[in-house]
């Protein structure tokens, strides 16, 4: 079926990008979930291709690709280990974005050719325990001492926490401002009182180090704020703007493995003396699937195009990341029941598809607090 | 040493089509088998300095595939392209070819993948090296660059001949020989954001109409049927091990294993 929105350079770039990873993370992706290992021997060769600075200016030493090809390239990645496509997405869109859009020129400097190249993995720290989808309500601190930033933070539920070397951290620069006083600090890993929490362990996504990160009176330079004093809510909105098309392509891309094995499976699997795809039970699911991935698919691509276009972005990457993730689910859903009892199985795939898909639905704002976004949209 | 190393490629249609098929940018892409001779010229020319010109013979589609080879690393492409190229077999193509090779002299040697994944004649490369007069070897598995001739490497069942070459030559590429690798994503950028193929029409090569095309071709491809392959399945009897001997006993007999 031909595609709109598509151009050479994208038909390139999927072929290449499913090839790679399938050749790469296609033989580990089962295990590396199983032992909640990150596969650094894989993660090591896609630094020097590119995948850590998709949209990274060239002269910077990213790939300088458009938003669309960030969206397939997650969605392809996703296809084959979805806890990558996460890694790559939090580090390009939620880390490494941010810098770039408001950080200095010195800040890029500093920060950016080393993100881009994977020598450093970038992370997003905004959640706390007691704060999830009411980002405003951090405790966090980062107040001003001498001649630096003395930050206490307990942020949760990072995603590459274990690994990251680059961590934005939401905290209150100004205590008496209330949502004005909250700013973005860099913080990198290492310094004084910085610590990484134990892993978590998780439904799914396990491939990926999600860990707490832990601040205690870290002496940060000044130089170190991202963009203005008061921005924080501004920065971390914009980055969720451009870290809602990723989720969505990681959604897509799941949702399409879980289509690719159902349709593998029906057509293979007899019952009755004639393959699963012959009863009409299974027809009407796996349309219902495909129709499914298509949407998703046709939302997401245009919610990056959009981005593309300058044009604005926010409600169509909403209602993609809001539709895709719940696709998601649904699809998954689907292919373990075409599986019966094997799709319980930890020896069939898409009963990792099904755990990893549920996380979409909740992260990086949840299918509620979307549905609010594009509410406040449609009613003006 | 600094050499140029011509790599003919094929934009290839990915699914058979019914009847004669149209050639689409969503069912075409490099052949498969020209990318081992791609990566064997990028790594010749990693070791040896030079360059590396893609060429390719097609309707303007196959511009995607050398936008392709570009981004793997060749420094020119060329698509010769023309309506009245429509129908050529594979001698006309290889006279295309040859005249196109011809036009980028000064050159060192010419690769070509084994053989196509759509029409798999594996006859074009040979061809062409016999119209523009070229030693050529098939199958080259190693090259190994010399000040005088150059080393090369072929397998022929259990056998490895490893050859002498004069250079201007022709080679085709073995498919497992050189993996190829990973395409950086900013050279997909790069080699799209601005594509940079030189398209080149029968007057450019100095070929008449008469030399391509039906007319130029001595064979045509008259029908084109899928075939279906009747499948059965037999089960084998007995403890594992038996039934392991038995398949093995029965591939031998079929000639599908070396007995």
């Amino acid at each position: 079926m031909s595609e709109p929105f598509i151009t050479a350079k994208h038909r390139v770039l999927r072929r290449s990008v499913r090839a790679f990873c399938i050749d790469e993370l296609g033989p580990i992706a089962a295990e590396i979930d199983q032992e909640a290992r990150f596969p650094w021997e894989v993660v090591e060769k896609m630094g020097p291709l590119g995948y850590f600075g998709i949209q990274a200016p060239q002269k910077l030493g990213g790939a300088g690709l458009d938003a669309l090809s960030y969206a397939i390239i997650i969605e392809e990645v996703s296809r084959v280990s979805a806890a990558i496509g996460l890694c790559l997405s939090v580090h390009n869109s939620v880390a490494l974005y941010p810098i770039l859009a408001f950080g200095s020129p010195e800040q890029h400097a500093r920060w950016v050719p080393e993100l881009a190249s994977g020598r450093r993995i970038g992370a997003f720290c905004l959640t706390e325990p007691n704060v999830g989808s009411d980002a405003s309500a951090i405790s966090a601190t980062a107040l001003p001492v001498e001649d630096y930033w003395l930050v206490n933070a307990n942020k949760v539920f990072v995603t590459n926490g274990g690994i990251a070397d680059v961590c934005l951290i939401f905290a209150r620069t100004d205590p008496q401002a209330g949502r004005k006083g909250i700013s973005v600090i860099v913080v990198e890993r290492g310094i004084k009182g910085f610590v990484v929490g134990d892993l978590e362990d998780l439904c799914g996504m396990r491939a990926n180090p999600v860990s707490s990160i832990r601040l205690y009176d870290c002496q940060v330079p000044r130089e170190n704020l991202l963009g203005r004093s008061g921005q924080g809510l501004a920065i971390g909105l914009a980055a969720l703007d451009t870290g809602r098309i990723g989720i969505a392509a990681q959604a897509l891309g799941i949702a399409q493995a879980a289509l690719d094995e159902a349709v593998r499976y029906a057509n293979q699997r007899q019952q009755f003396g004639v393959p699963l795809a012959r009863h009409q039970a299974i027809q009407m699911m796996i349309a219902d699937m495909a129709t499914d991935v298509d949407a998703a698919r046709m939302m997401v691509y245009r919610a990056a195009l959009l981005k593309d276009q300058g044009a604005p972005v926010s409600r169509a990457a909403a209602q993609a990341k809001l539709f895709a993730s719940e696709a998601a689910c649904r699809v998954t859903d689907l292919a373990v029941q075409i599986h019966g009892g094997y799709g319980y199985s930890k020896a069939y795939a898409v009963e990792r598809y099904y755990r990893d898909a549920r996380v979409t639905r909740i992260y990086e704002g949840t299918s509620e607090v979307h549905r609010m976004v594009i509410a406040r949209e449609v009613l003006g | 040493m600094s050499v140029h190393m011509i790599v003919c490629i094929k934009s290839v249609v990915r699914e058979a089509p019914q009847g004669v098929g149209r050639r689409t940018p969503e069912n075409s892409e490099l052949n498969p088998y020209d990318r081992p001779a791609l990566e064997a010229a990028l790594r010749l020319k990693d070791q040896t300095g030079g360059r590396i010109t893609a060429l390719s013979m097609g309707p303007p589609v196959g511009i995607e595939a050398l936008a392709e080879a570009r981004a793997m690393g060749v420094d020119q492409a060329v698509l010769v392209s023309d309506a009245a190229l429509a129908g050529s077999d594979t001698l006309a193509t290889a006279r295309v070819l040859g005249a196109a090779i011809r036009q980028l002299a000064p050159f060192d040697l010419v690769m070509f993948g084994i053989r196509t994944s759509d029409s798999d004649t594996g006859q074009v490369g040979p061809q062409t090296a016999t119209v523009i007069g070229l030693p050529f070897l098939g199958g080259v598995k190693a090259i190994e660059p010399e000040t005088d001739r150059w080393k090369m490497k072929r397998q022929m069942d259990d056998w490895e001949e490893t050859w002498q070459v004069t250079l201007p030559a022709a080679v085709t590429i073995h498919p497992r020989a050189f993996l190829p690798r990973p395409i950086p994503l900013v050279g997909i950028a790069q080699a799209h954001d601005r594509i940079d193929v030189q398209t080149w029409r029968l007057t450019d090569i100095g070929l008449k109409t008469d030399d391509v095309g039906l007319a130029g071709s001595p064979t045509r491809v008259a029908k084109l049927e899928k075939i279906k392959h009747q499948r059965t399945c037999r089960m084998l009897a007995g403890e594992p091990r038996e039934q392991v001997e038995a398949l093995i006993a029965e591939l031998t007999t079929m000639g599908k294993i070396p007995s």
